[in-house]
């Protein structure tokens, strides 16, 4: 929101990613309906809401992965456009993490990993190796660089969708419920190099259930209901004492069980 | 693992238990038998009737090409006098050659064979392990062999580029050798032993330098070796038999494949005249006949080339039996990239792969994987389906073993050569048919 400054003392939070006014129909179906939300860097949001309500929608438009008829989302003040240069600027800053993991099934893990760099960022592939073997550890699957993800588990493989990810060195990182096509033993897991990630300055945008998770680290809780940002504010405020009847009834939802 | 759960020492300690090897029930030759063919009376009576019809079946046909057949003879009569109820296998012998060659010069049929023997050489490094880039020079192979074959099936007086290509072919080929054999020795494969001299000019494609530069020089050493070597003219229309048969199909085989994923990818692309042009030409190849396909090449295909260029009928049966085989893998090929799931496409594109880069890494490798039964298919019926090219008269295997009937010997021979020819084809798309298994379930191992 601030100009950006170059000192680097001051440091102003820059805002990363700013949504204004999106519409967004299927045909004739309205699903986003003039989304605004702002997001500045390093902040965690979790984007939470009943299914159907648009939470995929909306952060696969920021990805560039929908197209929206109405409205404009900048990128670090830059307006992403639908060409080749907003598709650079996607690249080069957001990374996806899905539901179905959707590894490569053809590619062995590390391979999974190193492809994006390696064509790419056009990086030597002994230090692309290198570098992806650095994040398997990271995410504490080092061991199974060589396995085909068909032969690892859920948790395992969603560890390595966000490798695959990192690999990419975003600056955003956009997560459309990481572990709801997971066991609940695995959950953890998952939500463990969630957290590692949020404390290392990424900005991210959650949507998931795990409410724990938005307790523990998110910075701001969206709530979205038909297309619409209901409310969205601290943690504490969204969950403990949500303003709207619809934000409260949803909670009660998905916390009675 | 629970560790406050540990100290309160209360909980049973659970070990799980040891595997067990799986139980492998072993029935000899005997209980083999019992089991599947005798296992109830039912079984056995069914057993006892399929055999009986089997041995009714089998023994008229066994005694005809077998116990019956005759094996020496010079004429067909001569056949009829010494066994009138069995095959005439002595009618094929005079003719092998020709099956094999059709009418191509006896003397100069090294060069097919030559020829023959550098196509396998180059498919023998694709199966070895410790051999990389195996796609790299799978395409230079089909790149520049072509050249090569052409230059020795064809002989005469070719272009000065032509036979340069022919020679670089031969020099690529070696160079594979020598390295292969290098890597096998654990020796410095042969563009490492310049990659210091090579370093000077680019840092980063010095080996790929190294390479051209070996290739560069291979190729001019056997170009001036064997620069006086004419190789006598042998035309098209001399081509034929089993030769011809296999450039027809290995050449629509080979070209199939790319030219269907172009139609098929073509076919899906958001670019309406791209898609249309794909869409009509896939629609329209599709749905003739392969001969009405065949004679409209022969006779239109010069419409579109300059009067004063010759085509010979060879080409034009080439490209239209590419055409078609292209069609119909297309189809084949658009079944393999619509089981590949939008999640896979949505990974790539957020990855930021492009187009290209999707395709190529991501959806047609895993495309391709699902579709092996169904391309080597196609590989079989196209294989199959170029004896059709002998009713515009090119002397393929099955002319061949038609004209053996109205030699003057063995006049009336028409079966024998028919059967002939179904056992050599058997036996090719029979080893397409087991190549594509074995390599479906070395592909699957890596899931
Ligand atoms: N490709 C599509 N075509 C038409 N409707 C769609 C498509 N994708 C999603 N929708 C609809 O848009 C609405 C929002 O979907 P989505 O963003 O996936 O919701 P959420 O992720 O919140 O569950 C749903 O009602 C869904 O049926
Ligand atoms: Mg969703």
């Amino acid at each position: 929101m601030e100009s950006t400054s170059t000192n680097p003392r001051t440091k102003p939070e820059r805002t990363a990613i700013e949504i204004t006014g999106m519409n967004k129909w299927y045909d004739k179906f309205h699903v986003l309906k003039d989304i605004s939300l702002s997001v500045t860097e390093k902040e965690i949001i979790v984007v939470c809401g009943p299914s159907g309500s648009g939470k995929s929608t909306l952060i696969r438009c920021i990805n560039q992965l929908e197209q929206y008829q109405e409205g404009t989302i900048s990128l670090f003040g830059e307006k992403l456009e639908k060409n080749k240069k907003g598709a650079n600027l996607v690249r080069d800053n957001v990374g996806m993490l899905f539901q179905n993991f959707n590894l490569f099934p053809h590619l062995t893990i590390l391979e999974n990993c190193t492809l994006g760099p390696i064509w790419l960022h056009k990086i030597p592939e002994h230090l692309a190796i290198e570098q992806s073997t650095a994040l398997l550890n990271r995410v504490g699957i080092a061991e199974l660089a060589s396995k085909y993800p068909g032969q690892v588990s859920g948790g395992q493989q969603q560890r390595v969708a966000i490798a695959r990810s990192l690999a990419m060195k975003p600056k955003i990182m956009l997560f459309d419920e990481p572990t709801s096509a997971l066991d609940p033993e695995m959950i953890k897991e998952v939500l463990d190099v969630m957290i590692d990630l949020a404390h290392s300055g990424m900005t991210m945008i959650c949507v998931t259930h795990e409410m724990q998770f938005a307790q523990q680290v998110a910075d701001r809780v969206v709530f979205m209901a038909d297309g619409e940002i209901v409310e969205e504010g601290p943690p504490e405020q969204v969950l403990k004492d949500p303003k709207w009847d619809r934000t409260s009834l949803f909670l009660q939802h998905i916390l009675s069980h | 693992m629970d560790n406050q759960q540990k100290k309160h020492g209360a909980l049973l300690k659970f070990v799980p238990r040891p595997d067990r090897p799986p139980i492998t029930i072993t029935y000899g030759p005997v209980g083999w038998l019992k089991k599947n063919l005798f296992g109830n009376l039912w079984n056995s009576l069914l057993t006892i009737t399929v055999f009986f019809l089997l041995f009714l079946l089998l023994k008229p046909f066994l005694e005809w090409t077998l116990f019956k057949a005759v094996w020496s003879a010079s004429t067909r009569r001569e056949c009829l006098s010494i066994s009138p109820d069995g095959a005439c296998w002595a009618g094929i012998f005079p003719w092998v050659n020709n099956l094999l060659y059709g009418l191509y010069p006896d003397a100069l049929q090294w060069r097919v064979n030559l020829a023959f023997a550098i196509g396998l050489l180059w498919f023998v490094p694709l199966a070895l392990k410790k051999v990389q880039q195996k796609i790299l020079f799978a395409l230079m192979g089909v790149m520049l062999f072509p050249f090569l074959a052409n230059y020795l099936f064809l002989g005469g007086d070719r272009s000065s580029v032509h036979y340069i290509v022919a020679c670089s072919a031969l020099a690529y080929l070696l160079t594979l050798y020598i390295n292969i054999i290098l890597t096998y020795l654990n020796g410095k494969r042969l563009e490492q032993h310049l990659e210091t001299f090579m370093e000077r000019f680019s840092k980063k494609r010095a080996a790929l330098l190294g390479h051209s530069t070996i290739w560069f020089f291979l190729t001019v050493v056997i170009a001036y070796v064997f620069k006086d070597q004419a190789l006598e003219h042998v035309g098209v229309d001399a081509w034929g038999g089993l030769f011809l048969t296999l450039i027809i199909s290995g050449v629509s085989i080979v070209m199939a494949l790319p030219i269907g994923i172009i139609l098929a990818l073509g076919r899906r692309s958001e670019m309406p005249i791209i898609k249309w042009f794909s869409i009509s030409t896939i629609e329209v190849v599709r749905s003739v006949p392969m001969i009405t396909v065949l004679f409209m090449s022969v006779t239109m295909l010069p419409l579109f080339f300059p009067n004063t260029m010759e085509l010979n009928k060879l080409v034009q049966v080439l490209v239209a039996v590419c055409l078609f085989a292209g069609a119909y893998m297309a189809e084949t090929v658009r079944g393999g990239l619509q089981a590949i799931s939008r999640g896979q496409y949505d990974a790539a594109k957020s990855l930021g792969l492009g187009y290209w880069r999707t395709m190529i890494f991501i959806i047609l490798p895993q495309a391709l994987r699902i579709m092996i039964p169904n391309i080597v298919t196609s590989f079989i019926s196209l294989f199959k389906d170029t004896t059709l090219v002998s009713i515009i008269g090119l002397f393929d295997i099955m002319l061949m073993a038609r004209n053996i009937s109205i030699d003057k010997n063995w006049l009336g021979l028409h079966t024998e050569p028919l059967v002939a020819i179904s056992v050599l084809f058997f036996v090719f798309c029979y080893s397409m048919s087991e190549y594509s298994q074995r390599l479906e379930k070395k592909l699957n191992t890596n899931r």
